[in-house]
């Protein structure tokens, strides 16, 4: 019995083993039987004039509470066009503000009142009419109810005719016109509990089945207001990662999520996508020094001194890392909103590997015996966070822990879970992942809160706290992009290299797809963070030929 | 007549077996120990390497050695099961040997033991993982609270059978107290069994190890852990990245089969009824 088992075994090992090799050579160009070829000839012919898409997203895209945006839905940690609601305003391709239901919006002189007047044109999928009413109930709503962003600022939202809803705040805040990018509007007359499972809208698609864990499938609006939308019907699949490559190889979606890992594989009928993003990776430095607070140790010696900060910046190559972890698909990141309207490009660093090893030396750490930096006998370095669930931090990590050996300081990794890593980040360095469409980024990065230190790492800056301020005190969004770069850097201070530096920013990622040949997607805007809803922003105009 | 003058006979065929089998696994140990340093390098100009001279088992999308890395893993695996199995054969022993001091005590470890036996294994590794916050406290402290459990039963079993045996009661007649008596009467009887049993733990334990490591509540990703190793090679699989699965999982095999020879070969030496083959 015993034997027979073990030769079974040694014959599933071989098995897999000859399997393993085949597969390797000549993936995706496997010799195919004729009738398969002509099968897939025939399905490349009948693309053109299609009007229906099949979509492979990540498994986390699947909105948990429903299409509810009180519950995240394209409002949530990942920002989105809900798609089937509307919104007041939208945000263009170069991510300034445009109008899709407003036609106007007005700020009052102290940024405290905005007035807003809509289409009258615009109906719900339920026939009924979108008014001022179902904006205001929208935003009184999410402000209630809301887990995942912060209405704080609002203090109320009020319909004052039909047409002109006026939104009261509690303080200034002149980016509001990004939080009404993204707050889809909600019929008053049929909001309940369980609207985020059938939700009625006026946008662009339809929810038409949903299978929980599977699938969702939207249908164009018929009555839908602007433009008919191309792509009359959208199917998105959840899948994990190898499950969407193996569903390209198999021909059986249009569009497929994948892997910079997967970037040098092949699959034929499909071409590789490639999109620019601020999905950025980058860490932070704790810039203040250590201290024991309930428990949790805040600040961290090493990276408190701005030589040392500094020092990391220039001394990580981005290029290296970018073809070495991505593949080549990503692009240089040097602040958490590279190429946003709010971006300063006084950000850029160098790569001066010469240069950081001096910060270093005058910060005291000097060369010990086997080129590791020491002072006072305490080693240079620290312990770099990633979450575990996620190798492409892994790896960045692993890769700037070797750039950074090789400057002299000592860098462990270690995975954690994110039960535990907002809290250490506090007194160590954490692979982190950001990216907005909202200014508002940099204010939860970098001000300061109530305890006088900034939420995520600790660090304070009179300065940067007080620009940032005045860009959401600002009557003018053009003012408020200006004082948001002067945040950034105003000349003399600010949190680029020859500021204060607290966090260090590596990469964009690149948010690549498989795409069937002959889908024609149309250009994307530069996509947040989260590899998820934001390539069917604009699915409606997509086509074959 | 002619077995007669074969090379060795049986027993010593059994022990040679049983030594070259410890023999093994000890290099492995020690050999993995010694590379852990090296297991953990990550060097991006040589990811994805198909097995070579250079690299046995090829290297990973980090560019890690993953020979040193299996090594290590399986290394951190004996260890950890080597604690583990320590840990729940002496638990085992004694909540065993307790049960023969009386009835009350008795049904008390019979009842601990159904308890613990009454929850799905890997269940209540992952919540003890958990619970003793995951990381490399949190395995050994899983594998070494769920494991006791059969030995404990077969010791109690042994310890249950052996009151009624004649020298047992002789001896308690005579007047010799119960703590001498299950010392010296009892448990060099249940040594044999208790050391099998010992061996055959290791299995269990390094093969739990891996599980839980695979399902991601044990160590973190960067430490080379054959669950970790396993867990991260599926997702390469589909890439046609074999090598990344198939030697470690073979060594993972091989050492579990290996345990499991050395377990039953010590079984016949010590073992009565196998002990003159």
């Amino acid at each position: 019995m015993r034997k027979n088992f073990c030769f079974l075994w040694i014959m599933a090992v071989l098995a897999g083993f000859f399997w393993g090799c085949g597969n390797n050579k000549d993936l995706g160009s496997a010799p195919r039987q004729e009738g398969e070829e002509t099968e897939l000839s025939q399905a490349m012919e009948e693309t053109a004039g299609k009007d229906s898409v099949i979509v492979a997203m990540g498994v986390n895209s699947e909105p948990e509470a429903g299409f509810d945006p009180a519950y995240g839905w394209g409002a949530g940690e990942h920002v989105h066009e809900p798609l089937i609601q509307s919104t007041l305003t939208v945000t263009t391709a170069d991510l300034k503000i445009g109008y899709d239901l407003a036609t106007d919006m007005q700020v009052s002189e102290d940024g405290l009142t905005w007035t807003v007047t809509i289409r009258d044109d615009v109906k719900f999928t339920d026939q009924q009419p979108l008014t001022a009413e179902d904006v205001a109930f929208t935003y009184n709503t999410v402000k209630e109810t809301s887990s995942v962003n912060d209405f704080t600022m609002l203090q109320q939202a009020e319909a004052v005719d039909e047409r002109t809803v006026v939104f009261h705040l509690v303080r200034p805040y002149s980016i509001w016109p990004y939080t009404m990018a993204i707050v889809g509007i909600v019929p008053a007359h049929a909001y309940g509990p369980d609207y985020g499972q059938h939700p009625i809208g006026s946008g662009r698609y339809m929810l038409k089945q949903w299978d929980k864990g599977q699938q969702v499938i939207l249908e164009a609006n018929p009555d839908y207001y602007g433009e008919a939308p191309g792509m009359k019907q959208v199917t998105i699949l959840f899948m994990e990662e190898d499950a969407a490559f193996t569903a390209a190889m198999a021909g059986q979606v249009d569009l497929a999520y994948t892997a910079a890992s997967y970037a040098d594989q092949t699959v034929e009928g499909y071409e590789l996508l490639s999109f620019e993003t601020v999905d950025n990776r980058g860490f932070n430095l704790p810039a203040t020094d250590p201290e024991t607070k309930d428990g949790v140790t805040i600040g961290n010696a090493f990276t408190s001194d701005v030589r040392v900060r500094r020092a990391i910046n220039i001394g990580l190559d981005r290029e290296e890392m970018i073809a070495n972890v991505l593949n080549g698909h990503g692009t240089p990141a040097y602040s958490v909103c590279d190429k946003m309207p709010w971006y300063n490009p006084a950000a850029k660093v160098e790569y001066d590997p010469e240069g950081a090893r001096q910060l270093l030396d005058e910060a005291g750490w000097v060369e010990g015996p086997e080129g590791m930096r020491e002072k006072d006998g305490v080693k240079a370095g620290f312990t770099l966070l990633y979450a575990a669930s996620d190798s492409v931090r892994q790896a960045l990590a692993a890769e700037t822990a070797n750039q950074l050996k090789e400057l002299g300081i000592d860098v462990a990794i270690e995975g954690v879970g994110w039960d535990t890593a907002y809290t250490r980040a506090l007194g160590e360095p954490l692979m982190w992942g950001w990216g907005a469409h909202t200014p508002m980024e940099l204010y939860n990065i970098y001000h300061t809160l109530e305890d006088g230190s900034a939420g995520y790492s600790p660090y304070a800056n009179e300065k940067v706290d007080a620009y940032m301020d005045q860009a959401l005190a600002a009557v003018d969004l053009q003012e408020s992009y200006e004082l948001w770069q002067k945040a950034q850097w105003d000349g003399t201070g600010g949190i680029t290299q020859e500021g204060d530096i607290p966090w260090i920013w590596l990469v964009n990622i690149d948010h690549l797809y498989w795409s069937r040949s002959g889908l024609q997607v149309a250009e994307q805007k530069l996509h947040p963070h989260g590899h998820g809803w934001s390539i069917v922003n604009n699915v409606d105009q997509w086509s074959w030929k | 007549m002619r077995e007669r003058k074969a090379w060795l006979n049986g027993r010593q065929r059994t022990l040679v077996l049983f030594l070259s089998a410890l023999i093994f696994l000890g290099a492995i140990t020690l050999w993995g120990q010694l590379f852990a340093e090296q297991a953990q390098v990550t060097d991006f100009s040589r990811k994805d390497l198909a097995p070579c001279a250079r690299y046995p088992f090829g290297t990973d999308w980090m560019g890690r050695d993953m020979f040193l890395r299996t090594l290590t893993g399986l290394s951190m695996s004996i260890r950890i099961g080597l604690l583990a199995a320590g840990v729940s054969a002496l638990a085992a022993a004694v909540l065993g040997t307790a049960a023969a001091l009386g009835r009350t005590m008795d049904s008390a470890v019979t009842w601990l033991i159904d308890l613990v036996m009454g929850i799905p294994h890997i269940l209540l590794l992952i919540l003890i993982s958990y619970a003793c916050g995951k990381g490399f406290r949190g395995v050994v402290a899983g594998v070494a609270l769920t494991h006791w459990t059969s030995l404990a039963r077969v010791m109690r079993g042994e310890v249950l059978q052996l009151r009624e045996a004649p020298y047992i009661k002789a001896a308690k007649k005579l007047g010799v107290g119960e703590f001498t008596l299950v010392c010296r009467h009892m448990l060099p009887h249940l040594f044999p069994q208790f050391l099998v049993g010992l061996i055959l733990m290791f299995p269990h334990a390094i093969l739990h190890e891996a599980s839980i490591t695979f399902l991601g509540f044990g160590l973190p990703p960067e430490q080379p852990a054959i669950g970790v190793i396993l867990s991260e090679s599926m997702k390469y699989l589909v890439m046609g990245k074999w090598w990344l699965a198939v030697f470690p999982g073979l060594l993972l095999v091989a050492t579990v089969m290996l345990f499991d020879v050395a377990g039953e070969s010590l079984r016949k030496l010590l073992d009565p009824g196998s002990a003159h083959m």
